[in-house]
């Protein structure tokens, strides 16, 4: 049989999406479980006016979130079930199966996204075309934490791996760069620590959102500067998963 | 007949730092379209290391191997499309049910909404798992849980099926549900390429056998071709009566419980029943089971660990 990318891609977010959902929907709120922490850190000892960047966190870490959870799945199907051999030993190709396991860890990310955007309308003053710029921000970001879950994933030998590194890019992606919270504060701490921000496509993801939200000035220069980064960063991380990720045992 | 599979000089080294592991050292083997092979050995004989090769998931460090006409290494896509396989110890999503693994497997793999509903209602009924169909596997027995991967991959529209020990853990009457798709799959003019430990398993259902020791292939043909290259066809069980000595003048003698199990040839055969009558103990005697030839070919039960 030959391929069919669309029943493919639907029968796999069927399989790792809604009928998980379905049967507990406990999973339906567990993506808001981290990024309503730091919100509520921010609430409690956080200055007036602190709140509204936890709310730009929050929708920067929900997507980012996708792509650590897409990288556990995926290490837990290969390790543990073995279900990525048999993807590999049928017309699904990798690009398929992955788009599909992407789509669907998205899919857990929706509850979360829509609180997060409900809250963005209420504490936030957006800017003209506001909507789009976050939009078109979150999906770039999502191809990227995608393709870096995906390509981890395939190196990775088994779950507990997954446990050991997933808090160590978490701190390179949303602690030290300033998702949570303005750049200027992270420059009062070390000089040092603004480089290592810039280095993290998260940084400027969230200097978009924070824009886009009227809680820094966005020129459109720095806007374009932001995207034009995120857009090579997505760009990068989505070559290596096609080249470098390992689909077969080599 | 063309051949669904053609291994030809197969190597597979496992390399990691500071050290490796040679799991496959040059192994021929060729597989009859819409026949049933059963690939035995003992635990690390490369079995595994072998199908994960033939199956696409797996790149030989030497040798070739082509499946259905295609090189598994250059030309895995046209392989992939007409082959399907249950792993070693896969294990079904737990949040599903038999009819929603089956059905969301054949849709990943392309068909139709309303084929996939079909063969996933056959595949189910014909393993005897219409009664759980509905039950998810989290509540599933192990036994259960195997015989809905078995569902699965015969399902599917595949030409070739990789079975890695489809039966392990299973009971005798779900073991015979699996053996009796196979069959039918066979019948079907599918071919079956499928590991086991358990030789009476590999003996019912191949068509021919391909045994494996330390990543050398020691044998393949079917069962009559192994019975052959056995050096001692007849296997004889005797109580006591007989001296020690004489016995082991006849062939290779070993002790098992209360008995003297005795490999021998026809002519010594013939000669210790004749003795047998004369002295009127009671001896049994028969061809040699496909254990015994790989007692004999392994100079080990199959039960043994494989050295590493
Ligand atoms: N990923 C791996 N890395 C290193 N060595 C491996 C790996 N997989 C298998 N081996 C080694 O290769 C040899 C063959 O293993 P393989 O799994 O193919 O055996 P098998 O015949 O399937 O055994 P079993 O009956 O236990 O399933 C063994 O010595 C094993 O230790
Ligand atoms: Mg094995």
């Amino acid at each position: 049989m030959r391929e069919h990318k669309l029943r493919s891609i639907a029968a796999i977010i069927s399989m790792n999406a809604f009928l998980p959902m379905r049967r507990q929907p406990l999973f339906l709120i567990n993506t808001l479980a981290s990024p309503f922490s730091f919100l509520f850190f921010l609430a409690v000892v956080g200055r007036p006016g602190a709140l509204i960047y936890g709310v730009a966190g929050g929708l920067v870490l929900t997507v980012l979130s996708v792509g650590s959870s897409l990288q556990s799945d995926l290490t837990h199907y290969k390790a543990d079930l073995k279900y990525q051999e048999m993807a590999v030993a049928s017309p699904v190709k990798a690009s398929t199966y992955v788009t599909g396991m992407a789509l669907s860890e998205f899919v857990f990310a929706i509850p979360g996204m829509a609180v997060f955007a409900v809250l963005s309308v209420i504490y936030g003053h957006y800017i003209f075309l506001g909507g789009l710029v976050i939009f078109a921000t979150l999906i770039l970001l999502w191809v990227f934490a995608s393709a870096l879950g995906f390509t981890l994933a395939t190196y990775l030998a088994d779950v507990r791996e997954t446990f050991m590194i997933s808090p160590l890019i978490s701190i390179f992606l949303s602690v030290v760069p300033p998702v949570y919270y303005p750049l200027e504060s992270l420059a009062r701490i070390s000089p040092y620590l603004v480089w290592l921000a810039y280095a993290a496509p998260t940084t400027w993801a969230a200097q978009l959102v924070q824009g886009a939200l009227g809680i820094i000035p966005l020129s459109l220069f720095q806007g374009l500067e932001d995207a034009g980064v995120l857009l090579a960063a997505a760009a990068i991380l989505f070559f290596i998963a096609a080249t470098k990720a390992k689909w077969r045992e080599t | 007949m063309p051949q669904a599979l053609l291994a030809r000089g197969l190597c597979r080294r496992y390399s990691w730092s500071g050290g490796h592991q040679d799991a496959l050292r040059g192994v021929d083997l060729e597989v009859p379209t819409g026949t049933v092979l059963g690939l035995i050995g003992r635990n690390g004989a490369g079995k595994t290391t072998f199908l994960r090769i033939a199956s696409t998931s797996l790149l030989p460090t030497a040798g070739s191997m082509q499946v259905l006409g295609h090189d598994v290494v250059t030309d895995a896509v046209n392989v992939r499309e007409r082959i399907a396989v249950i792993p070693q110890e896969s294990r079904p999503f737990y949040w599903m049910n038999p009819r929603e693994l089956v059905y969301y497997y054949l849709t990943m793999r392309g068909e139709t909404h309303r084929v996939a509903r079909e063969k996933a209602a056959e595949a189910l009924a014909e393993l005897g798992l219409t009664r759980w169909e509905n039950t998810v596997v989290s509540r599933l027995s192990g036994g259960l849980r195997r015989r809905a991967m078995v569902a699965m991959v015969m399902a599917s529209d595949a030409e070739l099926l990789f079975l890695d020990e489809p039966t392990t853990g299973l009971d005798p009457i779900a073991r015979r549900s699996v053996w009796e798709a196979i069959r039918k799959a066979a019948k079907a003019n599918r071919t079956i390429f499928l590991t086991t430990h358990y030789l009476d398993e590999a003996d019912a259902l191949s068509d021919r056998l391909a045994l494996l020791e330390s990543g050398k292939l020691l044998a393949s043909g079917t069962r009559d071709d192994l019975a052959a290259l056995a050096r001692r066809p007849y296997r004889v069980e005797v109580s006591d009566g007989f001296p020690e000595e004489e016995l082991r003048s006849y062939g290779d003698l070993s002790r098992v419980g209360e008995r003297w199990m005795l490999f021998t040839g026809e002519k010594e055969a013939r000669e210790l029943s004749r003795r047998a009558l004369e002295k009127g103990i009671r001896l049994s005697l028969g061809p040699v089971s496909l254990e015994d030839i790989f007692l004999q070919m392994v100079g080990q039960d199959i039960s043994v660990e494989g050295e590493e």
